[in-house]
């Protein structure tokens, strides 16, 4: 008898939200037997990783959830009983109202995690949070809220991500240079952004890379930039010094796209305003035009403003916002520059010079580096130095909108009335220990190993999981979160449900339903769906994930036209094209002068309104005498997606078990050998696993790799040793991050308790 | 149809993520995958050599070389071992009674024991996929887009052009084996 087989394109969703591949699904009776890349339009996109490959191994995992459970022991504890799906969802209606009668809706909240690359699973509950007028809790500082927090700054919110990438996925014009900046897109984006870059390389660009650790990007480089961590906004400032002093600027992109001309008072450190000359377009911006040796509008015709210099109008002394920044960068020159990052002040200097002299130089970022206190601040400065040298994308001629999906049906479920409060991540922790800003009684967890993954799990274990009335966790495992869940929720793996993904950019993509779901597990749309009809708000949720994919699809931007459900299921099609223009539009930056920023007045009272260096808030960049010398980073590994995978057999066969990544000159001085067991620790936890002396680490540098369970260690976790402290800059701007990589730490042999 | 399909794989363009050793063990089915990645001169995976922050680090893939002289074909005393007319060297499972003789001959050391089937194991290049025409499935899933696959023999391919570039080289020449498989060498720093 021959087995029929049979082919069902889908998507692995399982990167963290900005990416996803198309795969192909081989289906034997209602077993999925094998994954393979999809074909693709564009054959570069035809692709599968090392976690896609093994991902069959999380949808027949032994341990997945098979059916709801409510807690039987303690929270934390692992005990549970086995309850129906109406048992479970009248018990969590019942407990909202109720909660909802005493604290106010508000007092729920729903910490939606990475959500992989889905859509419409996140939607679901943004558009039942959205009903409720709850609490959504974004998730993007818990780790992710750096780089937009500075991007914000400098750009304005239409570059949630910056500048960086988008040229290397619309497959702008060949770069001379690429400087990958504190990411590791070899084994973090591998797919989406690796190949592009050695793409480039191949083509003649010169890679460099910047990271405290020797990566396997690092390792295609043309030249290593070896930094201490911490210290990026420092080795950006020196860039610039060499950039100003070498005469190295863009001053035609300078005076066109930023704020570098518009004059800054001396005494309030705010830009100079028309009503301050007596003008009658009292708001608008002023420069110095060396041309009449007088001020005017910024719009005014036949000017040319001056970038330098310093001027005295109607009494009020003042000076362009870029001699600010050059002012500040003057401080940092190559030698001084080197004392605080560790890097070769010749190495600077040349450095300066080639993205300075390099016809297109294209910065690569991700979270690395914005994982540190003023990691915002860091990615301000490596910003300026794009700016400066006319190396960020400010024009438009033509090609794919940046605008994929209207998400609005979920934002606003109900359109102009009010929806859900928003709290970030990080001020959920006071919310439920203080009830500040206001009290939050119920948590729902999706997508996210909250324990595992955010800041001080001690304290969430200890301070906050202990003050809520209840927690609701949907997952496929008993993960570190899940055992303190009154009611746990099993839900579909990604062959299990449709999603509509819209990666990898600029296509669209089906993540169709190969099988149905396994046990009892539901989709999130359709525990959502549940709950929403026990909360009288089932209308809003007829027709399934289906139902939501053709919402998105029918009340979409411009770029999807066309693009419909039943055409996805033969592939992924792309966005609309602009035809190229005859003339390049000037990108309107979202901040207040419309302009690139490199001088921020609304931060000029936090003493930010420059990209300053201030030395990180843990991370030892002078570690002598300090308790804590050494400085922690975490990694990412390609053995998982954050904590997703950890739990696969094949994978930690290659990758067993959790190590901590020293150089040996630190190792040699505590004495410990390779392989061996050590402590990791600080005021806040000790960490037991084993070593791994490398000379991929900078010395004073440890690596753990993030994602792995806490209860795969021994003894504490990474996030253990991690801190919950808020930067108010952040806070105010955006969002405020965790800063996972701004930790000190200590590293010692490991004594048994025999032994001491 | 005489052919000598084999693979070119570009040290360049791999990052070294495995992905090769997980697509071979899932598309067929050994106790372990039959390339394997290894990091060039370094005792320890994915750890550099040299002392920071002047370190480098190579991967290096290894697998079945598919040689022309294939001495595990010769060590083996069954005739279980054979070359197909397109290159290929096939280790028929059938016909292997799991004497290791093949393990020993081989300079590559990339023929396994399967101690559950009690059997020798290696590379086959895929070859139920090659027969319908499509590609070793490591080659299709390369992160890196490092492996290449074609007909040696064939002056046109990708693989013949790449072989006869300047750098291309074989493991072990000195072995006599004649491998199928080609390596570039990653590109040295050009600094700054």
């Amino acid at each position: 008898m021959t087995i029929h087989t049979k082919w069902i394109r889908t998507v692995c969703p399982a990167h963290c939200g900005i990416d996803a591949c198309g795969i192909t699904a081989h289906v034997q009776g209602d077993r999925v037997v094998k994954l393979e890349p999809a074909e693709f339009p564009d054959p570069k996109h035809r692709r599968i990783c090392l976690r896609g490959l093994s991902s069959l191994e999380i949808t027949y995992h032994p341990d997945r959830l098979q059916y709801p459970l409510k807690r039987a022991g303690e929270r934390g504890e692992g005990k549970f009983k086995r309850i129906s799906w109406d048992e479970a969802l009248d018990f969590i209606a019942d407990k909202f109202k109720k909660i909802a009668t005493t604290h106010g809706w508000p007092a729920i909240a729903w910490v939606l995690g990475g959500p992989g690359a889905g859509t419409t699973k996140f939607g679901a509950y943004l558009r039942l949070a959205s009903l409720t007028r709850s609490t959504r809790v974004s998730a993007w500082g818990y780790g992710d809220a750096g780089l937009p927090c500075g991007s914000r700054v400098i750009f304005g919110t239409q570059f949630p991500f910056g500048f960086l990438f988008s040229q290397l996925w619309s497959g702008s014009p060949d770069a001379e240079m690429i400087v990958v900046w504190g990411a590791n897109p070899g084994e973090s984006q591998p797919l989406n952004l690796m190949r592009p870059i050695m793409d480039a390389k191949a083509r003649g660009a010169r890679l460099v890379v910047i990271d405290p650790r020797y990566t396997v990007t690092a390792s295609k480089a043309d030249q290593y930039v070896g930094i201490k961590p911490g210290t990026d906004a420092a080795l950006a400032l020196g860039l610039m010094h060499v950039i100003f002093n070498k005469r190295l600027k863009d001053d035609a992109f300078i005076l066109r796209h930023t704020a570098g001309p518009y004059l800054v008072r001396d005494d309030n450190g705010q830009y100079l305003r028309g009503k301050d000359i007596g003008l009658p377009e009292e708001n608008e911006y002023i420069i110095w035009d060396k041309r009449t040796d007088s001020p005017k509008r910024r719009s005014a015709a036949d000017i040319q403003p001056a970038l330098t210099g310093k001027f005295a109008v109607n009494g009020i002394a003042c000076k362009p916002s870029l001699q600010l920044l050059r002012d500040l960068a003057q401080a940092y020159n190559p030698r001084h520059t080197s004392e605080i990052t560790g890097v070769d002040a010749a190495l600077i200097t040349r450095l300066a010079e080639r993205i300075g002299s390099s016809s297109t130089v294209i910065f690569v970022t991700h979270m690395g580096l914005t994982r540190t206190y003023y990691g915002d601040i860091s990615f301000r400065a490596l910003a300026s130095v794009a700016a400066l040298t006319g190396n960020v994308t400010a024009t438009f001629k033509g090609g794919y909108l940046p605008a994929v999906l209207n998400w609005d049906p979920f934002l606003k479920a109900k359109p102009g009335e009010p929806s859900y409060k928003r709290l970030g991540i990080l001020q959920l922790y006071d919310a439920v220990i203080k009830g500040n800003p206001y009290p939050v009684k119920a948590v729902w967890f999706s997508f996210i190993n909250f324990l595992n993954q955010c800041a001080d799990s001690r304290k969430i274990a200890e301070k906050i999981f202990p003050q809520l009335d209840l927690i609701v966790d949907t997952e496929l495992f008993m993960t570190p979160t899940a055992r303190y869940a009154d009611i746990l929720l099993p839900v579909c793996s990604y062959l299990e449900f449709s999603d509509l993904i819209p990666h990898p950019y600029p296509y669209v993509q089906l993540q169709q339903k190969v099988i149905e779901p396994l046990y009892e597990s539901k989709s999130d749309v359709d525990i959502a769906a549940g709950l929403a009809e026990r909360l009288g708000f089932g209308e809003y949720f007829q027709g399934g994930e289906d139902g939501f994919i053709d919402l998105i699809l029918d009340s979409g931007n411009d770029s999807i036209k066309g693009v419909t459900r039943e055409k996805l299921k033969e592939g992924a099609m792309s966005l609309m094209l602009i035809p190229e223009m005859d003339r390049e539009f000037d990108i309107p930056f979202s901040t207040a002068t419309g302009k690139i920023e490199l001088y921020s007045e609304s931060l000029y009272e936090n003493g930010q309104a420059l990209p300053v260096f201030a030395e990180p808030l843990e991370t030892p960049i002078r570690p002598e005498n300090r308790k804590y010398p050494l400085a922690f980073v975490q990694g990412h590994s390609r053995f998982r997606t954050h904590s997703m995978f950890a739990n696969v057999k094949s994978l930690l066969e290659m990758n067993p078990e959790p190590v901590v990544e020293i150089n040996p000159r630190d190792a040699a001085e505590r004495n410990i050998a390779n392989e061996e067991r050590v402590e990791v620790f600080n005021d806040r936890a000790r960490t037991l696993l084993k070593a791994k002396l490398t000379e991929g680490v900078r010395p004073g540098v440890i690596n753990i790799t993030q994602g792995w369970w806490i209860d795969q260690f021994q003894k504490g976790s990474v996030n253990h040793l991690t801190h919950d402290v808020i930067n108010p800059v952040q806070e105010k701007v955006y969002e405020p991050n965790m800063h996972m990589n701004d930790v000190a730490v200590e590293v010692a042999k490991y004594k048994s308790e025999k032994e001491v | 149809m005489n052919q000598r399909l084999g693979l070119i794989i570009d040290q360049e363009r791999c990052i070294g993520c495995e992905a090769c050793t997980v697509a071979c063990r899932t598309e067929n089915r050994g106790q372990s995958g039959w390339i394997r990645v290894k990091t060039q001169n370094s005792p320890d995976k994915d750890t550099p050599v040299g002392t920071f922050p002047n370190v480098s680090m190579h991967f290096l893939p290894t697998l079945c070389n598919h040689c022309e002289q294939p001495p595990c074909a010769d060590a083996c005393p069954l005739d279980a071992i054979t070359k197909s007319d397109r290159g290929i060297i096939i280790l028929l499972e059938d016909a292997c009674d799991g004497c290791q003789a093949c393990l020993d001959a081989c300079p590559y050391g990339v023929i396994e024991f399967n101690a559950d089937k009690g059997i020798a194991e290696k590379c086959n290049l895929c070859i139920h996929r090659i027969k319908v025409g499509l590609e070793p499935f490591c080659a299709i899933c390369c992160e890196g887009q490092a492996i290449h696959f074609g007909d040696l023999d064939d002056p046109g391919s990708i693989v013949s052009k790449l072989s006869n570039t300047e750098g291309a080289f074989c493991l072990r020449p000195e072995a006599g084996t004649k491998p199928s498989v080609y390596y570039l060498p990653p590109k040295p720093p050009r600094g700054l």
